[in-house]
């Protein structure tokens, strides 16, 4: 049987989790179904817009498969709205009880407070990963069915890539709660930085000389190997695991060294 | 457990930033004993609390609880002891018994008839969802919660707040019958009424620092009471003023009123000596009087010395 604080913070969390759920599926499905009625008005569309304003936009070009995946799902509402719902939840493990004052019960649970720690991550960031990969689910049934012309393996390699983003951000907004303990900071501080790192990304490729930048930027290691055209990348997809990892193994740490509800 | 006593801190101390919260805390709780922890807000209950259980960490000082270490055996230790905090919020918006089936399961189970039992005795309805409830329901969840798994301590931070008299009746009922199983209650109050009947032992802190701790049946002997005695005949202040305990002697013709602090004995004695008319002493109130002669007289650093 699983912990029973596991199961508590996935009974407190079914609401908050199923409505996200049914967003990304919806959106997900949405906008890859959305392709044969597309593909017509695409050629206007891509002529209206100047190359480099694409390019910011993370759009190689909006008339292949590829592309079209790219433009609609993977460069930047599927991220958004995923990493908006890896924060919120991210932040009910310890930040969100912490302010309500509602910690003290919690923690009145036989756990150190590692283990405490340990497994409200691990529960959150089961249903986070479980909603992080029904895009993955979602494209594997629709993009037969549409007739999408793109190697299955392309497109299970850009939602390995966004699981392993919200991953990397999903520690980030941990350590964050961990160490602080205020929901407003987690998202501040999570938010913040998927904004400076998205647009470090797209920034590096128009403007000249800071090409260097996309090093910093978790979503480089994400999409700026285009997976859709070029398959895995596992090596960048580490990076990104890694980060979350060394995130959350940082926060369980502060956690266990802080006062509580202060 | 490898002592006699269920709680023991040495000079614990905890600042926020520049506040101080606790100052040097010595305190030992015996095990088996019901102690009352008393103080008005802002004395540094909460916060001694609050550093038994591992919430917060000591600036200086060390804890003790059931023979462990509160950081180190978090684990283990929260198994034997319940808890009560003070500013109570529930996590999650389940039913109160989903709540208390929560800690059931990570207590490593309980039985549920005694859920029900003190359920039925405090007289709350689990079926409801907690988040929905009156302050007093909450904190009768709150107590079920705390004494569910019968723990070998129970850690109550104002346990009777938001209840109406006939629970917090009901309450001390349960904290003795804890007492009788050979459980230790160690139970914050800003209010000495509510631990002077069931209390084996008070401590008092007033200001962040350990005032006194003494056996509940001495502080009556501590009280101050007002004294009004009626002569035949007019009587000389100085005769009574210089007795010892009694002050504030006011003298208006044949009628005495004084404070004495302690026994009555001596004034009386001296009274003797008159025909006395009529003797008046007001009960003593122990609330107005005691507790306020350790809250602000300086005589808190006498009576520290005199502690049980
Ligand atoms: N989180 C906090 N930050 C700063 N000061 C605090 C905090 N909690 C308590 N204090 C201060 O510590 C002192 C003791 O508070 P507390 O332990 O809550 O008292 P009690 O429980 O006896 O009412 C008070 O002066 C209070 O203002
Ligand atoms: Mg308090």
């Amino acid at each position: 049987m699983l912990p029973a604080l596991v199961r508590k913070t996935w009974r407190d969390d079914r609401r908050t989790v199923i409505g996200w759920a049914a967003g990304v599926a919806v959106f997900t499905t949405v906008y890859s179904g959305f392709y044969a009625s597309f593909q017509g008005v695409a050629d206007v569309k891509q002529d209206a817009l100047p190359q480099n304003v694409l390019d910011f936009l993370g759009v190689a070009d909006l008339i292949s498969p590829a592309g079209y995946l790219q433009a609609s799902v993977f460069s930047l509402l599927g991220p958004l709205l995923l990493l908006m719902c890896a924060v919120t939840l991210t932040a009910r493990t310890i930040a969100v009880p912490e302010e309500a004052g509602a910690m003290e019960l919690l923690m009145a649970v036989p756990l150190s407070r590692t283990t405490f720690a340990g497994q409200r991550l691990a529960a959150a960031g089961t249903v986070i990963t479980l909603v992080a990969a029904l895009p993955w689910a979602v494209l594997l049934i629709v993009i037969p069915i549409v007739g999408m012309d793109i190697p299955l393996s392309h497109v299970s390699a850009a939602c390995a890539g966004l699981i392993a983003l919200v991953w990397c951000f999903t520690g980030i907004a941990f350590l964050t709660g961990a160490a602080t303990g205020r929901r407003g900071t987690v998202l501040a501080v999570t938010g913040a930085i998927a904004v400076a790192t998205y647009m470090a990304h797209a920034l590096s490729d128009v403007v000249d000389g800071v090409h260097w930048v996309r090093w910093l930027s978790p979503f480089h290691y994400f999409i700026g190997t285009d997976p859709l055209h070029t398959g895995w990348h596992p090596a960048e997809l580490s990076v990104l695991v890694a980060v979350g990892a060394v995130t959350a193994a940082a926060g369980v740490l502060l956690f266990d060294r802080r006062d509580v509800g202060v | 457990m490898t002592d006699d006593f269920a709680i023991r801190t040495e000079g614990l101390t905890k600042f926020y930033g520049d506040r101080r919260g606790i100052e040097g805390l010595d305190l030992e709780v015996r095990a088996g004993e019901v102690m009352g922890f008393l103080g008005p807000n802002g004395a540094g209950k909460t916060t001694s609390i609050r550093l038994l259980l591992d919430f917060l960490r000591p600036t200086r000082g060390h804890a003790t609880v059931l023979g462990l270490d509160p950081r180190r055996d978090r684990a283990s230790l929260h198994r034997r002891i319940g808890y009560l905090p003070g500013e109570l919020a529930f996590p999650g918006r389940g039913r109160a018994d989903d709540l208390l089936r929560f800690f059931a399961d990570a207590r490593g189970g309980v039985a549920w008839t005694h859920v029900t039992e003190l359920a039925a005795r405090l007289d709350v309805d689990l079926s409801r969802p907690v988040h929905a409830m009156s302050k007093g329901n909450k904190q009768k969840v709150g107590l079920v919660q705390a004494f569910m798994h019968r723990p070998a301590l129970l850690i109550l931070d104002e346990p009777t707040s938001g209840l109406d008299p006939l629970m917090q009746q009901e309450f001390l009922a349960m904290v003795r019958d804890a007492r009788t199983d050979g459980q230790t209650v160690f139970m914050s109050s800003h209010v000495l009424a509510e631990v002077q009947h069931t209390a084996d032992r008070v401590a008092i802190v007033r200001d962040g620092r350990l005032a006194a701790v003494e056996r509940v049946e001495s502080l009556g002997r501590r009280a101050v009471r007002t004294v009004e005695i009626h002569f035949a005949d007019p009587v000389a202040p100085d005769e009574f003023a210089v007795l010892p305990g009694v002050s504030d002697v006011v003298v208006s013709g044949p009628v005495l009123t004084c404070t004495v602090d302690g026994r009555l004995d001596p004034l009386i004695k001296v009274a003797a000596r008159h025909e006395v008319v009529d003797l008046l002493s007001a009960e003593p109130d122990l609330e107005e009087t005691f507790l306020s002669y350790y809250y602000h007289s300086e005589g808190a650093g006498d009576a520290a010395r005199t502690g049980a």
